[in-house]
């Protein structure tokens, strides 16, 4: 795989930037805790701990609106990229292979499955994480709404849901309780909070608009 | 005020919502390496050779174990878990057993180098069929007090069931059958290890925190108190994390042996095969009825797969709880037994003998309904038991009469659409169905300490795995304290703390809850007893009885009033703490104890393609006191959600090669938001006080019991088909 210049990000159209561009002045104090690892790949990549892969290549991205370069294995997925070399663990793995939605996150605005997405792969493109939804102990109106809604019980595919209901509220797919069901199905939650998460979904996304 | 009984928001809700809850694998430490477990791939047999010169010179591995080159590992204690230690044999005892490990530097590189692993085996035909295996023998004896696995209650002069049977005007029988079922909690097991200065810490989920540290220490070889497991937030469990599975052992060893943390995550299909599941089981119910509809007989068999004694299991006994205890009958027999197979291990999972259980007798209850003419319901009701079979205990508490009725009210069961009502492309039916489960009570201590700071803690080794136990930490300690929620620490999930009660059979908070409030009292004492004592406290040389405690503060009259806080930095003290221990006491022996339930459900078949859908659902039950409104909303929610998988979805066939051929989340599936209506739930929240004095019985598995039978017989009122095959799938009712 061919190294990409990390200088010269890929050009994307069409996609809304919109609700990102809204969010990231708000994040930039919530990642702090990912600050060492980052500074340590920026001085010195191939001999962190946490860099170590065969036949890396260089990859940018912006993550909760701060830049981040690194040194990737082609074979590193975003979310073990996000997970063990950001330590942005508010990502979760449920299945590692596209079927359960507990790693979602947005990719320039629209969400993705970072199980299924090499980091090389959004190289020059904006990731947000459930991470940088909330601005410190602000947090965002759909992460309000899950709490006030009991929108989950153990949590671990929270994170997940949230990212797709954010997302949900921005693609028109929240209007109804119809499309809230089809359109929440590919996150699974096991513990089955599916009532209460559609409850937390049309409370925020008023607040939302 | 008390916030007991009323919608408290989780007080964890704000961690879990931003990602700042750690779960296991969301540690991620200096120096830490990476592992990944290699699987047998055929069903029975064993080693002849592995080739891992490929693996061990993959770049980045560190190290390559398999049983040539084993970790040295013990089995975990009888009752713990499986009966062997992975690694110390070339024997294969199912497909999908650890039979290598890779660490490496990176996941990657570990998950690589274990697909570079050959192994090449002396193969033996597993022996994998349930039906080819039944009738098996009888099940083992549970021990504590648990009914045997086989016996029979019958009226004088009757010597058998089946002499019952004959004498009754009405019998109907059938044959319930369900195949594996898996409890897929959300977080795949994993373990982080780290050891220092010959003292491991395990970040792993655990039900019963303390329970793993003993079983890891014993699997390790290690004295006890060297283990320590921490477990504050667990992702899901559902039964998965009672036992302690392979790779907390496995990872623990490697960091040992490595001398560096390791990270071991299962992959989603290796959860499949290496955590225990639910078996298959096939069931059969007869009953016998005056054909007015009082029952004279009922009987029920049961035939449940389980693995080799080599592999070692729980045993699930699906009729004693169910059968055993609904329904009044002069004449019972409950038959449970097991049929060894070349399997993976087998675990209890939510409603674990009682979810099977119940879609048999519940689904039998109806078909009896149905060839009587009779409404489900006014069945269930004409034979309401008020003693339990068997021992003519009374129940602690029993107000399943008022869930039939309040249910039946807020359903509108009376004026439910006839049977087959047409409604466009689909066929309407309703159905009804019982809820039961046992109410145990376990052994639990609590400490609880005030500090100087005007907090105070509450801690217990039990375990919150979305239960909202940490929640009812804050709830009941506040309560008990009078002071706010948001001066209440809650801690749990960590072997360290007073042994807690295990989050198992939904006993965590009817067992904890009550020893918080006699944990606060002995605070509570103590605090008095330093005001009294200490030169420096105001309250110096007063008699303890002179002086009060209430809401925070402590009192002598006479406007004599000092916020805990204040006494404790005046007399130069950091805290005052108590620990308290409560159990079941002789009541155990004198009464019965379960919770009750009604459901009652719309289901909607089409007419073409046969898929059907849950339309309505209500849910009434009555659990004693409730402790946290929302949190008990939620769990009994989830639990008919699990009832709706069981009935319509989730099933994985064992395969004649010892494969489960379902194992990841495309091919067995559980609910999805699609498939859940609005579930109407309510409670009754009349306490029980025999129970334990706080009176409240737990919650977490009930609904599960008797909602894929609901289903199924609203599914035959709507289509009329009766299917006895779980899960319900639009192949079984196109006909
Ligand atoms: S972890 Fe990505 S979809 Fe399950
Ligand atoms: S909250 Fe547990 S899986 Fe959704």
């Amino acid at each position: 795989m061919a190294s990409r210049s990390p200088s010269t990000p890929p050009h994307r159209d069409g996609l809304s930037r919109r609700g990102f561009i809204g969010r990231t002045g708000a994040v930039v104090a919530g990642t702090a805790a990912a600050s060492a690892p980052l500074d340590t790949a920026r001085a010195a990549p191939q001999s962190a701990p946490a860099q170590q892969g065969e036949n890396l290549v260089a990859v940018a991205l912006t993550v909760n609106g701060r830049s981040v370069r690194l040194m990737a294995d082609p074979r590193w997925t975003l979310l073990d990229t996000l997970r063990e070399r950001l330590s942005l663990t508010g990502t979760k793995k449920g299945c590692d292979r596209g079927q359960c939605g507990a790693c979602t996150v947005h990719v320039e605005g629209r969400r993705v499955l970072s199980c299924l997405t090499l980091t090389a792969s959004v190289d020059g493109e904006h990731v947000t994480t459930v991470e940088g939804l909330s601005d410190g102990e602000h947090l965002h109106p759909m992460q309000r709404a899950f709490i006030a809604h009991d929108g989950f019980q153990c949590g671990y595919c929270t994170s997940g849901q949230i990212m797709s209901a954010v997302a949900l509220v921005g693609e028109g797919h929240a209007d109804t309780d119809d499309d809230i069901k089809e359109y929440m199905s590919g996150n699974i939650c096991r513990c089955g909070a599916y009532p209460f998460i559609r409850d937390a979904i049309k409370d925020a996304r008023e607040e939302m608009r | 005020m008390t916030s007991v009984g009323t919608d408290v928001d989780r007080v964890d809700g704000p961690e879990k919502t931003t990602g700042r809850a750690r779960y296991s694998a969301d540690r991620v430490l200096p120096d830490m390496a990476y592992a990944h477990v290699v699987l047998s791939t055929i069903g029975k047999g064993r080693i002849r050779a592995m080739n891992t010169d490929a693996a061990a010179g993959a770049p980045g591995v560190l190290r390559v174990y398999t049983p040539f080159q084993p970790l040295k590992l013990y089995p975990p204690p009888p009752g713990y878990g499986e009966t062997y230690a992975v690694l110390q044999d070339r024997d294969i005892r199912f497909r999908g057993q650890v039979i290598g490990l890779v660490v490496a530097r990176t996941f990657e590189q570990a998950r690589e180098a274990a697909a570079l692993v050959t192994t090449e085996y002396d193969a033996q035909q597993p022996s994998t069929s349930l039906a080819a295996g039944s009738p098996g023998v009888t099940a083992p004896d549970q021990g504590q007090g648990a009914p045997p696995a086989k016996f029979a209650v019958l009226a004088p002069g009757v010597t058998s069931i089946d002499q019952a049977l004959a004498a009754s005007e009405v019998t109907v029988q059938g044959t319930y059958t369900q195949g594996s079922q898996h409890h897929v909690a959300m977080e795949p097991h994993a373990t982080v290890a780290v050891w220092q200065d010959g003292h491991l810490t395990a970040y792993c989920g655990a039900q019963m925190p303390q329970v793993h540290a003993v079983s890891l220490a014993a699997q390790l070889g290690v004295e006890a108190d060297r283990v320590r497991v921490l477990s504050p937030y667990v992702g899901g469990a559902f039964g998965s994390r009672v036992a302690t599975w392979p790779d907390i052992a496995l990872a623990s060893a490697a960091a040992l042996d490595l001398d560096r943390p390791v990270k071991l995550v299962l992959a989603r299909e290796q959860v499949f095969t290496m955590v225990g599941h639910r078996p298959a089981v096939s069931q059969t119910v007869r009953l016998g009825a005056s054909a007015d509809g009082v029952l004279n007989a009922v009987s029920h068999k049961s035939d449940v797969a389980m693995p080799m004694p080599t592999v070692g299991s729980w045993v699930m006994v699906p009729a004693q709880d169910t059968s055993g205890a609904l329904y009044k009958t002069p004449n019972l027999a409950i038959d449970q037994r097991v049929v060894p197979l070349d399997m993976p291990p087998t675990w209890a999972m939510r409603g674990p003998n009682e979810a099977p259980g119940g879609f048999a007798i519940e689904t039998a209850m109806d078909e009896l309904a149905v060839s009587l003419r009779m409404d489900p319901l006014r069945l269930r009701l004409r034979n309401y038991a008020t003693t339990a079979a068997g021992t003519g205990r009374p129940w602690s508490s029993k107000h399943l009469r008022e869930c039939y009725e309040t249910g039946a009210e807020r359903f509108g069961w009376s004026s439910r659409p006839r049977s087959g009502t047409v409604d466009g492309q689909w066929l309407v039916g309703t159905g009804m169905a019982t809820a039961i489960y046992p109410a145990a009570r376990f052994p639990a201590a609590v400490r609880v300490r005030f500090r100087d700071d005007g907090t105070a803690v509450v801690a217990s080794a039990t375990a919150d795995i979305g239960t909202g136990a940490v929640t009812l930490l804050s709830i009941c300690g506040s309560d008990a304290l009078g002071i706010p929620l948001s001066r209440v620490e809650p801690r749990l999930g960590d072997s360290a703390l007073p042994p807690g009660a295990p989050a198992v059979g939904s006993a965590g908070a009817g067992s904890t809850a009550p020893v918080i409030r006699s944990a606060a009292q002995a605070a509570i004492t103590a605090l008095i007893d330093l005001a009294v004592t200490h030169p420096d406290s105001p309250f110096y040389g007063m008699t303890a009885d002179q002086v009060r405690y209430h809401d925070g503060y402590l009192d002598a009259g006479a406007g004599r009033s000092m916020g805990f806080a204040r006494l404790l930095k005046l007399t130069g003290t950091a805290g005052v703490e108590a620990t308290a221990n409560g159990g079941p006491g002789p009541e155990a022996g004198q009464y019965a104890f379960h919770s009750f339930g009604a459901h009652f459900c719309e289901v909607r078949g089409n007419r073409f393609t046969g898929e059907p859908r849950v339309s309505r659902f209500t849910t009434v039950v009555d659990i004693g006191t409730v402790v946290n409104a929302q949190a008990t909303r939620s769990q009994i929610v989830g639990s008919v959600i699990f009832g709706i998988g069981h009935a319509l979805l989730e099933v994985d066939p064992l395969e004649d090669s010892g494969r489960l051929a379902a194992g990841n989340l495309g091919d067995y599936l559980v609910p999805v938001n699609a498939d859940i209506p609005d579930i109407d739930v309510h409670w009754l929240d009349i306490p029980d006080t025999v129970y334990s004095p706080f009176g409240a019985r737990g919650v977490g598995e009930l609904a599960t019991v008797g909602s894929a039978a609901a289903i199924g017989n609203a599914i035959h009122d709507a289509t009329g088909i009766r299917v006895r095959d779980l899960p319900i799938t639009l192949d079984k009712l196109l006909g």
